[in-house]
């Protein structure tokens, strides 16, 4: 299997797309057939379109990867999916509102809730699913996780509703970006690429400071993923330094010395 | 039929490499740091900046890693995959015969008479009967066109079968689950060249219906946070690798490690971009591939051909070759011992078992117990022992306690080693370390 096909190559791409010309090669097919063996493709889709795709895929192979390949600190069950996407999609690309039953954060039922799903937001690091919903009672942003999610049910909206909710959450959600500038200790430069790796997933810029042979890591991140910077840096501990940010640093202050006072406790019994 | 072993050639390889950098440092270079990284000109640097505009199309560069998971869920490197360069005429005459096909089943003869009309303002010669045949071949092979019942002379078409066979709506199903799996499953680049052609056959399919309920949304139907975005890089290795490794052979490849141990501190060079002299090739025998979730990274692991132990940083490979091959039996052999030591690895330390025991906090009531949660999703084969009110210990039998080490920190004060001692008190020194450095806010 060759991943650098000339078929997939730019040149051609962009004269295709000319005449609206689309193809498909057999590793694509392949690759689809693999997926399809997983769970997650009986919920999300019909029988009868899992049968018309399966004849189209006959001829193509599985290719055989699950001997050789590992994965290692992965979630649990791997399970990527939940079976409330579909249904959510659904209602979304239709515009409405939705009834819906859920969990609070604390694992309690509440009552019904009425609202409008805005976005299906997948977290790489937890490995789980967010709906970004309005409530059209109170008027504000909810995030709920899909696992708290019970049912759903589609409601109507009027047609002229769903534009200004949606402009109204993209608002609401675009929360003020705040800075920080990490520090990378010289002494542990050799793990420079470990080390940006764990924040491959931010808007980020690098500075390398040669009199000092120092590493600056400019973070540019939402005030609602200051958590998982946290997390990043707990992960990372003391080869990394906030140097800007006094939020972070206050944080990072109360953590060390709570962890101690843990220990501490402990050691005294 | 010709087999590629070195499939990643030594320019993709660098190109790569130059690709890994700048979505490392957020698209911040310096083109003599960066030519001399990859061991090429500043000429040559120059020259891959712009061809990878070209294939990009894009016009501020750096701007492209930045990161924004909000626009698109399409990664940004992709268009290493894409970046093969053609024979102009190919690129020319491909199109045509595609486009052909797309109407309606065609012979090669009739094929070569509308490339003929087609190119005819072109200053190249036009295709003969052979060439056509042979774009035939490939395509055929690849599975984009394929041959109608019957018998000479061959009638051919476009194999759209998958996607024609659907309605929309199924199709925007089939777009959604491809958009899911190519995202959080591994591996993921065809899943991704797969998103893209069922997006261009969306958009045809909207083109063509009379209702207008189309809507440019559905094109970006989720949003995927806290990407590791280069993963995608190596897995342009990763089908040669596995294939040598059915095949069982040994394999030779440049290795330049990620973690170079000489210092730096004596050096006036930016160390991202300093290169070991010339790197040893490394000879080995592949036996299994490791994708590590942790950090979005791949390894590769096997034996010398003594049967040593070993593994390499998948980002660090370049220019593999196929060498001998290996004795079946052997590899079997080597194969057991490897996943033996590795059982234990969190990720793919072999070195000495221990068993590491922590204490978890709950928070307090009346909230959910999240960390339990995370606990049991992230912990591997790591199980819960005990339990109260306020806590829980959790227990794991793991080689070296390195690995998970991170982890454990990464729950701050939730999370209190108990054994083996020598962690836990490495932990409490880098905890008074860490207040120390923050006391003075």
């Amino acid at each position: 299997m060759n991943l650098f096909e000339k078929i997939f190559s730019y040149q051609l791409a962009s004269r295709l797309e000319e005449t609206a010309t689309y193809t498909l090669t057999s590793q694509e097919r392949a690759w689809l057939k693999m997926m399809l063996e997983q769970p997650a493709a009986l919920h999300a889709l019909d029988p009868q379109t899992l049968h018309k795709i399966g004849d189209c895929l006959l001829e193509e192979e599985i290719p055989q990867l699950q001997q050789a390949l590992i994965e290692k600190a992965g979630s649990a069950d791997g399970q990527t999916y939940s079976p409330l996407l579909r249904p959510l999609r659904l209602i979304m690309r239709r515009r409405q509102a939705m009834e819906i039953q859920r969990l609070n954060k604390h694992g309690q039922l509440i009552p019904t809730q009425y609202g409008v799903p805005w976005k299906l937001e997948f977290s790489m690091a937890r490995r789980e699913w967010y709906l970004l919903w309005y409530n059209l009672r109170t008027r504000a942003a909810m995030t709920t996780r899909l696992i708290h999610i019970q049912s759903v049910a589609e409601m109507g909206l009027p047609e002229d509703q769903y534009e200004p909710i949606c402009q109204r959450m993209q608002e609401i959600c675009s929360v003020e970006r705040q800075e920080a500038v990490i520090q990378l200790l010289p002494m542990y430069n050799m793990e420079l690429t470990r080390i940006l790796h764990a924040f491959s997933c931010f808007d980020k810029r690098v500075e390398f400071v040669a009199e000092e042979q120092t590493y600056y890591i400019h973070l540019n991140f939402a005030g609602n993923e200051s958590e998982y910077v946290l997390n990043r840096l707990r992960f990372l501990g003391k080869r990394v330094r906030v140097i800007q940010g006094d939020h972070l640093k206050r944080r990072m202050h109360e953590t060390a010395t709570r962890a101690l006072a843990r220990y501490k406790q402990n050691a005294d019994k | 039929m010709e087999v590629d072993y070195t499939m990643a050639k030594e320019s993709f390889d660098k190109e790569i490499q130059f690709l890994r950098l700048l979505a490392l440092t957020g698209g911040n270079y310096d083109r003599q740091q960066f030519a001399g990284r990859l061991g090429i000109s500043v000429h040559t640097f120059d020259k891959t900046i712009r061809r990878l505009k070209e294939v990009n199309g894009d016009a501020d560069f750096a701007d492209l890693f930045r990161y924004n998971y909000a626009d698109s869920a399409e990664p940004v490197l992709l268009f290493l995959y894409r970046a093969k360069s053609m024979k102009e005429s190919e690129s020319r005459r491909l199109p045509i015969i595609l486009t052909a096909l797309k109407q309606e089943s065609m012979t090669a003869a009739a094929l070569l008479d509308i490339c003929d009309e087609q190119l005819m303002d072109s200053h190249a010669a036009p295709p003969d009967e052979k060439t056509i045949r042979s774009d035939l071949r490939y395509l055929e092979e690849i599975g984009v066109i394929c041959r109608e019942p019957g018998g000479r002379p061959y009638r051919y078409r476009l194999n759209n079968d998958l996607t024609e066979c659907l309605t929309r709506e199924e199709l925007i199903e089939l777009y959604e689950f491809v958009d899911i799996m190519a995202n959080t499953q591994i591996p993921s680049v065809q899943g991704y060249l797969l998103r893209d052609n069922l997006k261009k056959a969306l958009k045809a399919a909207a083109s063509e219906s009379s209702d207008d309920s189309w809507q440019e949304e559905w094109l970006e139907p989720f949003s995927y946070r806290y990407h590791y975005d280069a993963r995608i890089l190596d897995e342009a290795h990763l089908y040669t690798l596995l294939r040598l490794i059915r095949e069982y052979r040994f394999i030779s490849f440049q290795y330049y490690s990620p973690s170079r141990k000489r210092s730096y501190t004596a050096q006036n060079t930016n160390p991202l971009f300093t290169q070991d002299s010339e790197p040893r090739r490394q000879h080995m025998l592949p036996l299994r591939v490791v994708y590590d979730h942790q950090y979005g990274r791949w390894y590769l692991l096997g034996t010398t051909p003594g049967g040593r132990i070993v593994k390499y940083r998948m980002d660090g490979i370049v220019d593999i070759t196929a060498e001998e091959e290996a004795d079946t039996l052997l590899c079997e052999q080597h194969t057991a011992k490897l996943d033996e030591h590795t059982r234990y690895s969190w990720l793919v330390d072999t070195g000495r078992t221990f068993t590491v025991r922590a204490r978890f906090f709950k928070p307090a009531p009346p909230q959910n117990d999240f960390i339990q949660e995370r606990v049991r999703m992230q912990g591997q084969w790591g199980e819960i022992i005990e339990e109260d009110s306020r806590s829980f210990i959790y227990e794991i039998k793991v080689n070296g306690y390195t690995e998970i080490r991170p982890w454990l920190r990464s729950f701050g004060s939730s999370c209190e080693v108990l054994e083996p001692a020598a962690l836990r008190n490495s932990l409490i020194e880098e905890w008074k370390e860490l207040m120390s450095d923050y006391e003075s806010i």
